[in-house]
């Protein structure tokens, strides 16, 4: 909100290079004032913990030239001024604005600004960002900003370790004591920007002196900094803190409170999955995909498509390739741009409106219990549900989670039994004609499966599980133009990394059958997909397609069923067999960007082992126990 | 500890088995190797191990001649002007540190002593604790990393075991009843990678922690912060009900 004062309205997100984390940037809307401001994320800490702090560290210690507006919640001041304390520090210049001054006094809270400005030397302002109160003095202090005179020592061994290392550090736009104190801290995300600046002997003296310090203090190093760092803090705010501190039982807190209760909390959870369905199936994958395949592209774009390329280009092949049932325009951006977007950006729409709200977490703590089963902690919950909206997205944002143990399980589980919401879409479309039964054996075996194979990943996969401590947001209205932003460039992510992919694999799938080479592969695969899954020898060209889309294979089966090839139990089979098939190429390629060759082969192995070892598990539990759903 | 002024000022009853000639205060000769093995050990800590830093900083007048005797005990070498410990020293050291810390604690968080009284205690408890006694005392505070002061307790064999067979005062946040507040004493965690990010939340010892919510997980209140953990890490947190 404070951004949106500062440039107007016109913004750019952009994910932080390399990484999930979206940084907001503008230019100032005050002419005197020639400044880009750059939105990033909120933190708990300057040592990162997470991909959010450290993108913020990284903007911190790679931009030059620039101020700091640090935003503080004044009715929470020691963890805002723990930030700010590390700010001064890093010997920036900086300017707190006291935000939500209004809820802080209704909570009997008293805060003397004057000794603020006093103890640190930094101009102060207090705001109220929701009804733009204060924020008029923000510009008139931006333009002189002085750095703090404030400094306080550590104690003996701390202020040691900063006097050694002091000396080796490179140049840099922070500090080289917060530098110092980062190493001593144990920063490992420092490492590659070090690197890049010193040689090894150097490093290796750093390493030396950091491990010396460290084993002093068995409970580790960062921790007591920080203690020292908020002790000072609680110090401080013995003088610009003052009055009965009152609880305030707010709706917010108190539906806060109900989402995460053992037994109101799920009654939520189902009402927000019934909303999210309602939303995203109905509105979405109804009404939407029905208006753009049918309306739009079948009855205009293509036909009109069609009819230009046949009367442009003479040759039959080209003509194929483009408009064919193979072709371009016909399959890939049919395809992509009339059955999955509108189903994607609804999913974004609800996603962000979850993340926005503060109910995402509240979401991890209703089911940390299940993922424990899995070795994994209630955080895996983010991108468990990401991936129902597109698996390759998700397997990007397995980087909140701290251990790589968490992140093989996740990335994993998503490429095994996490449907997106694209294939999800023509899963339901395909069952809309059967036995209600179907429907819930798939979902039972897909869940049943992802438990398994989560709880021996656990218990095969070594090293340490990370431990759940998460932060509990206020729950609160979100502002709808911040979701529809961000739902924007999510779209806009999925267009740029997703859309090319639909058109190499469809080119794929045209080659393959131009050359016989489908024939081939159809012959060769038979044996499996007859005799081990039960299934038509037709099936096998949607096994192959789903080798690039997991959702193009199931829309292959959906042919097959409105066709009326494939009965009840086949259905099933084909269903299970092609959800826990490997997802999209998309998803293979960012498995080996985040997991490595390896690891991505290994995934694939083991996902396609399990697909068709259930799918024949399926068939034959059908058959041995002379079930017809 | 050597270089606490206190204890020059203290009356003969204070210091029991400790003797006064002419006002000037004598200690027995294992006290004084006691004392100079904790100085040597918090000199170290501090990155400090020649001979001259330690001599400066001992008030002991005959501490050249304990230092002698001590280095004919086979408590520790010299090696140029650096001091350094042998198995046995290191031991010994190691055990009187761990005793001063330990009753540091127990008198500060516990019977709520100033800092000045809980330091002249503890000077005088280092000495005699036996070590079933200091195990019973570690597991009894629920074997703490860190004395008041921030300093490493080392840890004695009762912490690798874990035992709690006293019943404490201090016991875990877990044991709160819903809706009570605690006090945090300290945190006692095996696994270090908790430690940072509960700080970052304001989770440190002398903080008030409202237990909200047990079951699917459990939800704390710190003033206006809400934090949901794992029921392991509530068990490390150790409060004190207020
Ligand atoms: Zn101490
Ligand atoms: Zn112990």
């Amino acid at each position: 909100m404070i951004f949106n004062y500062l440039t107007g309205t016109y913004r750019v997100v952009s994910n932080y290079p390399g990484t999930t984390v979206e940084v907001s940037s503008g230019a100032a809307k005050d002419n005197a004032f020639p400044f880009t401001i750059l939105d990033t994320p909120g933190v708990n800490n300057l040592i990162p913990n997470s991909e959010d702090e450290k993108v913020t560290r990284d903007i911190l210690l790679s931009e030059t030239d620039y101020r700091v507006i640090n935003v503080l919640d004044a009715k929470n001041l020691r963890r805002g001024l723990l930030i700010a304390l590390q700010l001064i520090e890093m010997g920036l210049p900086v300017i707190l604005i006291l935000n939500m001054m209004d809820e802080a006094k209704s909570r009997g809270i008293e805060i003397n600004l004057k000794a603020i400005k006093e103890v640190f030397g930094l101009p102060v302002v207090a705001a109220v960002a929701t009804r733009k109160k204060g924020l008029e003095h923000l510009f008139p202090a931006l333009k002189d900003c002085p750095k703090s005179t404030f400094s306080f020592q550590y104690s003996e061994a701390i202020e040691g370790g900063i006097a050694s290392l002091l000396p080796l550090l490179p140049p840099a736009p922070i500090s080289g004591r917060s530098l110092a104190l980062m190493l001593l801290a144990g920063d490992e995300t420092l490492r590659p920007w070090l690197e890049e600046r010193l040689k090894t002997p150097e490093m290796e003296q750093i390493e030396a002196i950091c491990s010396q310090y460290r084993k002093a203090y068995p409970e580790s190093l960062s921790y007591r900094i920080n203690i020292e760092r908020l002790e000072k803090i609680d110090q401080l705010l013995l003088r610009i803190q003052s009055g009965e501190r009152v609880s305030v039982q707010g709706w917010g807190r108190r539906l806060g409170e109900w989402s995460t209760h053992r037994f109101i909390g799920f009654v939520w959870m189902l009402l927000a999955l019934f909303l999210s369905y309602e939303f995203i199936g109905v509105l979405g994958a109804d009404l939407a995909v029905g208006f753009m395949e049918e309306t739009v592209f079948g009855g205009y774009i293509n036909p009109f498509l069609i009819r230009l390329v046949k009367a442009v280009i003479p040759f039959g092949i080209v003509q194929e390739l483009l408009v064919g049932p193979y072709g371009i325009f016909t399959m890939a951006l049919t395809y992509a741009l009339a059955l999955i977007l509108p189903i994607v950006g609804f999913f974004f729409l609800i996603f962000g409106f979850m993340e926005d709200s503060g109910y995402l977490p509240r979401l991890a703590v209703m089911s940390n219990r299940i993922f424990k089963i899995m070795g994994l902690n209630g955080k895996a919950v983010l991108p468990m549900i990401l991936g129902l909206g597109c698996d390759t997205m998700a397997t990007m944002t397995t980087r909140i989670l701290e251990t790589r143990k968490d992140k093989i399980i996740v990335t994993l589980l998503l490429a095994l039994g996490v449907p997106c919401s694209a294939q999800l879409a023509v899963i339901f479309g395909m069952l809309s004609g059967f036995s209600p039964w179907i429907v819930i054996s798939w979902a039972a075996i897909i869940a049943g499966v992802i438990l398994l194979v989560g709880f021996l990943a656990g218990k095969l996969i070594p090293g340490e599980s990370a431990s759940f401590i998460l932060e509990l947001p206020p729950l609160r209205w979100p502002q709808m133009k911040n979701i529809l932003i961000k739902t924007l460039s999510r779209i806009e992510w999925y267009l740029q990394e997703a859309v090319p992919l639909f058109i190499l694999g469809t080119l794929v799938l045209f080659v393959l059958d131009k050359s016989g080479a489908m024939a081939s592969l159809e012959l060769w695969a038979r044996p499996l997909v007859v005799s081990w899954l039960g299934l038509p020898a037709e099936s096998t060209s949607s096994f192959i397609i789903g080798f690039l889309r997991r959702d193009y294979g199931a829309a292959g089966f959906f042919a097959m069923a409105q066709k009326g090839l494939l009965t009840p139990n086949q259905v099933l089979v084909a269903l299970v067999t092609i959800t826990l098939f490997v997802p999209c190429i998309a998803n293979f390629f960012v498995i080996i960007k985040e997991r490595g060759w390896k690891m991505a082969l290994i995934i694939s192995g083991v996902v396609i082992f399990i697909a068709l070892l259930m799918g024949g598990v399926v068939d034959w539990g059908l058959k041995t126990f002379s079930i017809t759903l | 500890m050597t270089s606490n002024p206190d204890r020059l000022n203290g009356t003969p009853e204070q210091h029991q088995g400790h003797r006064w000639y002419g006002g000037r205060e004598v200690r027995t000769r294992e006290e004084s190797i006691d004392e100079l093995l904790e100085l040597i050990w918090i000199l170290r800590e501090k990155g400090v191990t020649d001979l001259n830093s330690l001599l400066q900083n001992t008030t002991d007048p005959e501490a050249r001649a304990v230092l002698n005797q001590m280095m004919g005990q086979g408590l520790f070498e010299m090696e140029g002007d650096i001091l350094k410990f042998k198995e046995k020293g290191e031991s010994l050291a190691e055990g009187i540190v761990r005793r001063h810390r330990l009753t540091e604690r127990l008198l500060m968080e516990l019977f709520e002593m100033s800092e000045e009284e809980a330091e002249e205690e503890a000077c005088k408890l280092e000495h005699v604790l036996s070590p079933a006694v200091t195990d019973s005392v570690c597991s009894f505070l629920g074997h703490p990393p860190v004395c008041p002061h921030g300093k490493p307790i080392p840890q004695g064999p009762c912490c690798k075991k874990l035992t709690g067979e006293m019943k404490p005062l201090i016991r875990p946040l877990n044991d709160l009843a819903l809706g009570q507040e605690g006090r945090v004493v300290f945190i006692s965690t095996r696994v270090k990678d908790r430690l940072e990010p509960l700080s970052s939340f304001g989770v440190i010892p002398g903080i008030i922690i409202q237990l909200k919510q047990r079951r699917p997980s459990y939800v704390i209140q710190i003033g206006e912060t809400s934090i949901a953990l794992d029921e392991s890490i509530g068990r490390e947190i150790f409060v004190k009900a207020v």
